[in-house]
């Protein structure tokens, strides 16, 4: 006896009743035997004598699994019984068990993965404590436009408002050049300004040293730093005390570590304090605020508050500050608020996909019911009572769900993973994704309904069965009424039709929205953004000598910000005629270029000149503005040669020399906006800030990024460059678009592929059910491609109706979608006709098999047969 | 019109405790006997005496016990309890009433309606 006998020997002994099986046997063959010698003695010779023996005794294992269902004297021995049972007719059907177990995995794993992103993102409390009492507040202008706040607005609120605990803000993340000791190779980590109290704010204790004292906050501070876990760990090698790191050129004092994971809406390596160097601009706008609830205090009382406040400071400051009122909103709804609508469009999806599965499961029973009806009913004729009956089919069912469940909470917690590695970046928190007890909870929740739909109906449908109704009736069995299957049939075409729509809209969306209309050509854009420390000032000219000697670099322009880049700087514009203490009457970004910068981006001058290598320091100030500027200012009128100012950053006036088209600068799709650009010549070389050399390639920007790297690495090696390209920013910005788009594909495909299942289980059904018309009508004459046609047909019928349901069921739920959508409407046709003909397309296909079998029917067979 | 094994529900279980009644017996035998008896009007597929057996020895109606049968090989052998005697009368009281009940109808005159 193999090992693997001895240990199936082992677990049947297990099992309860185990003995009891065995001396029914025995009784049974001592049974066939006394009847066996009866027979004999009437005349038979041996042989016949025992097969008339065994066919008046009838099928021992019905009679066995009957007389051992009546055995089941208490409720844990039926059910162990009801367990062999269903296991044993699970293994005698195994394509019946392999295809319900890949729809169940399907359903339960798309459901368990998108519920588990829904859980993390929307759900799961941010990693800060008490999470739900911590606020952002932004300011509203006169627009209604929500803008991040100014150093002074923040100032003034954390000194008068009573709502709160603690008010702190942090200032737009730039990267810095770090190196983690004296020696080591520098480079360009992200770092974070914040200010007093910032961190005790948000509810987190650093998890080495301290916060930033009051002292280290003060303008003149002495230097000080607090650095992320991770910088710790690997760049300072988990060095203890933390001693310090050069920022730039600037020995700092490491005074913290903060707990492992920990960010504030976007990671940074190092924390700087703030308070020293604060904005003093009322109007501009480039902070986070971030406010902690005092306890009993509300959200509502907060925002009434507020709304107060600001309304007292616009009163006092006027046209200085834009707020004229707040926006007070818990953080987390800020940090996700965008991804509300999209996320729940994908669970739905994935609910769809599990109804899919279900209805699948659904028809597969009650299909394979009527190939088991006789057995049902013997055992029924027996003294099977019908709740037993029924109570074996459900705990088949479950059975199956179990197995499928298992499988599923595998293969999720792998795509779990997946989507954690390449959706970490496109979807915020997507990071922290995790197979946890919540979703292991929801997981098995609709496991447990997905056993009771599947189960509880056809269970019920066959126990039901009249035992003479299903005998008389034959080999065919009773079939089930049509009308149920169109119903079924219908139902899951519907859903997927719903999916497939979504799915549509997506791709076109974000097809657009990478195809959208920038104002520039990004294409083949490589940029290298580098912080210049004092040595490198004298080599400034040496680098641009460096990156135009690049074989395959056409261009090479320099600028402040990059296009799509977060933290640009706005503020007002003025004519010399306009008071400096009213309204303005136009705001712009403000962007410093090289005079390279409109070809190398290929962005056209309108009207006027770009800058030129006369626009040089002492000569008159210049700027270029864009159309919308010129409207508001001086409608009508030539721009070209009036002069304007803005109060950020400078004070002069400036002359237009040229207007410039509108690029989307700010946001990818629709995020144009009006612009100032001045001459980098013109502004002071600003030391330890940020400065991106932009560079036209010929097309093959892989090369053009490692000589760039390599070339400034051996010019200015105290200042890495941060190299990328242009396009690479504008697929980042529909990212969340992207996630929606993979998403919802990939339910629509597997929701295709169960409709397909389905339809092509029940056409199989029907066909295998009519074989006997078949027969006749081909003996009447009927041709193979009528009866084909035929077949195909009533499954294209069956799926039309669900096709008419399903595009009204998506012209519903694409309302949620519309926020997502980009330059296509909800109600797109090409949309709902793509997922019309694909669904009605997959439908005939997946009838040709059955309509080909059906059509091979051997009329004198299938006449005989019944 | 084929009718055998057509049996009313319930009837079969009255004649199984019927059949061990008269005596100690194994299935077979009790399959035989009822075979016999009913001059083959109540044969049924002889296994069908199994899962029955079992439903009377759950509720306590019979039980049963391992001996040398007549053939000198092991065999199970089922006696009638004191419960199983007095389910034996009720059922079969059961079964008089019902019958002369049917009876009453089947031969009912058209003025009798």
């Amino acid at each position: 006896m193999s090992w693997i006998d001895a240990a199936r020997q082992r677990l049947r002994d297990l099992i309860a009743g185990d003995r009891a099986d065995r001396e029914l046997n025995e009784e049974i063959a001592h049974h066939i035997d006394l009847e066996t010698t009866r027979q004999i003695r009437d005349g038979l010779d041996p042989a016949a004598a025992r097969a008339m023996a065994y066919v008046r005794f009838g099928n021992p294992t019905l009679i066995s699994d009957a007389a051992r269902a009546e055995r089941g004297s208490h409720l844990m021995e039926g059910s162990v019984q009801d367990l062999s049972w269903a296991l044993r007719s699970l293994r005698k059907n195994p394509g019946f068990t392999a295809l319900a177990l890949v729809t169940l995995v399907l359903g339960i794993g798309a459901c368990t993965v998108a519920f588990s992103v829904f859980n993390t993102v929307l759900l799961r409390p941010l990693p800060y404590r008490d999470a739900d009492r911590l606020v952002l507040i932004r300011e509203r202008n006169s627009k209604g436009d929500l803008r991040p706040p100014s150093f002074p607005n923040f100032a003034s609120w954390r000194e008068q408002t009573r709502s709160f605990s603690g008010v702190a803000a942090a200032m737009s993340p730039y990267s810095r050049t770090v190196s983690a000791s004296g020696d080591a190779e520098p480079e360009r980590l992200p770092s974070l300004e914040v200010t007093r109290s910032f961190f005790s704010t948000l509810g987190v204790t650093p998890a080495i040293g301290r916060e930033f004292t009051d002292a280290e906050q003060a303008p003149g501070r002495p230097r000080a730093a607090m650095v992320s876990y991770d910088f710790w760990r690997n760049r300072m090698g988990a060095r203890r005390p933390l001693g310090v790191i050069r920022l730039g050129d600037t020995r700092t004092l490491v005074v913290g570590v903060l707990p492992p994971g920990f960010k504030f809406l976007q990671p940074a390596d190092v924390y700087l304090p703030h308070e020293g160097n604060a904005g003093t601009i009322r109007s501009s706008h480039n902070y986070q605020v971030v406010a902690r609830l005092k306890s009993g205090a509300t959200l509502t009382a907060a925002r009434a508050e507020m709304s107060a406040l600001s309304r007292s400071l616009y009163a006092t400051y006027g046209t200085e500050t834009e707020a004229i009122d707040t926006d007070v909103r818990p953080l987390r709804d800020f940090m996700v608020a965008n991804y509300r609508n999209l996320l729940s469009t994908v669970f739905g999806a994935a609910t769809l996909v599990l109804l899919i599965a279900c209805t699948n499961l659904v028809s597969a029973q009650l299909a394979r019911g009527w190939h088991r009806e006789r057995e049902i009913v013997v055992r029924a004729a027996l003294g099977a009572s019908r709740a037993r009956i029924a109570r074996q089919l459900v705990i088949e069912s479950s059975v199956l769900v179990a197995i499928g469940t298992i499988v599923a909470i595998l293969g999720a917690s792998g795509a779990i993973t997946a989507i954690r590695i390449v959706g970490g970046s496109l979807v915020p928190r997507l990071s922290e994704l995790s197979l946890d007890g919540r979703v292991l909870e929801f997981a098995i929740g609709i496991a447990l309904a997905t056993a009771v739909v599947v189960g509880v109906y056809p269970a019920v449908r066959l126990a039901r069965r009249d035992a003479g109704q299903v005998l008389r009736a034959g080999r065919g069995g009773v079939s089930v009424r049509s009308s149920v299957w169109r119903a079924l049939i219908g139902f899951e075409v519907a859903l997927a039709v719903m999916l497939v729509i979504g799915s549509a809209l997506l791709v076109r969306t974000l097809r657009n929205i990478l195809s959208a209309e920038t104002g520039f050509d990004s294409h083949g854009i490589v940029t290298a953004a580098i912080t210049p420390q004092e040595s490198d000032a004298a080599r400034f000219d040496e680098v641009v000598g460096a990156l135009r000697a690049i074989p395959g670099v056409e261009g090479v322009a320099f600028t402040s910000n990059l296009p799509l880049q977060w933290g640009n700087w706005s503020g007002p514009v003025r004519r010399p005629s306009d008071p400096k203490d009213r309204d303005w009457p136009a705001m712009a970004g403000f962007r410093v270029v090289s005079p390279e910068y409109f070809a190398v981006l290929r962005q056209p001058i309108l009207r006027g000149r770009s800058f030129a290598a006369s626009d040089r320091p002492g000569a008159p100030g210049v700027a270029i503005i864009t159309p919308g500027i010129a409207e508001k200012l001086w409608p009508g009128q030539d721009p070209i040669g009036k002069t304007i100012a803005t109060n950020y950053l400078f004070n002069d006036w400036l002359t237009v020399v040229g207007v410039v088209a509108e690029a989307s600068n700010w946001s990818m799709p629709h995020g144009t906006q009006n612009e100032i650009y001045v001459p980098l010549a013109q502004r002071e070389a600003n030391i330890g800030q940020q400065i991106i050399a932009l560079l036209r390639t010929d097309g093959r920007p892989d090369a053009v990024m490692g000589a760039t790297r390599k070339r400034l690495r051996d010019i200015i090696p105290h200042s890495p460059a941060q190299i990328g390209t242009v396009d690479e920013r504008i697929a980042k910005s529909a990212a969340d678009r992207r996630f929606g788009m993979l998403a919802l594909t990939a339910f629509g495909v597997i929701a295709i592929v169960l409709a397909a299942v389905g339809i092509y289980g029940v056409m199989w059904y029907i066909v295998s059910t009519r074989t006997h018309e078949i027969g006749i009508r081909m003996a009447l004459g009927a041709t193979t491609a009528r009866v084909q046609r035929d077949v195909l047909s009533s499954a294209a019928a069956m799926a039309a109706t669900g096709i008419v349901v399903g595009l009204a069921g998506g012209a519903y739920a694409a309302r949620y979608l519309r926020a997502s959508l980009y330059g296509v409407s909800q109600l797109d046709p090409r949309a709902y006709l793509f997922g019309a003909a694909v669904t009605l397309s997959v439908a005939i296909l997946a009838a040709y098999f059955p309509a080909w079998h059906s059509s091979r029917v051997d009329p004198m067979e299938a006449i005989r047969d019944t | 019109m084929d009718r055998s094994g057509d049996l009313l529900p319930g009837t079969f279980d009255m004649l199984v405790l019927k059949a061990v009644s008269l005596g100690e017996m194994h299935g077979w035998g009790i399959a035989e006997r009822i075979e016999r008896l009913s001059d083959g009007a109540c044969a049924v597929q002889q296994g069908a005496v199994y899962p029955v057996l079992q439903r009377l020895l759950r509720r306590g109606w019979v039980v049963a016990q391992w001996k040398v049968s007549d053939n000198h090989r092991r065999a199970r052998f089922y006696h009638l309890t004191a419960s199983g005697r007095r389910q034996l009368a009720d059922e079969i009281n059961w079964w008089r009433r019902s019958i002369a009940g049917v009876d009453r109808v089947l031969s009912a005159e058209p003025r009798e309606a």
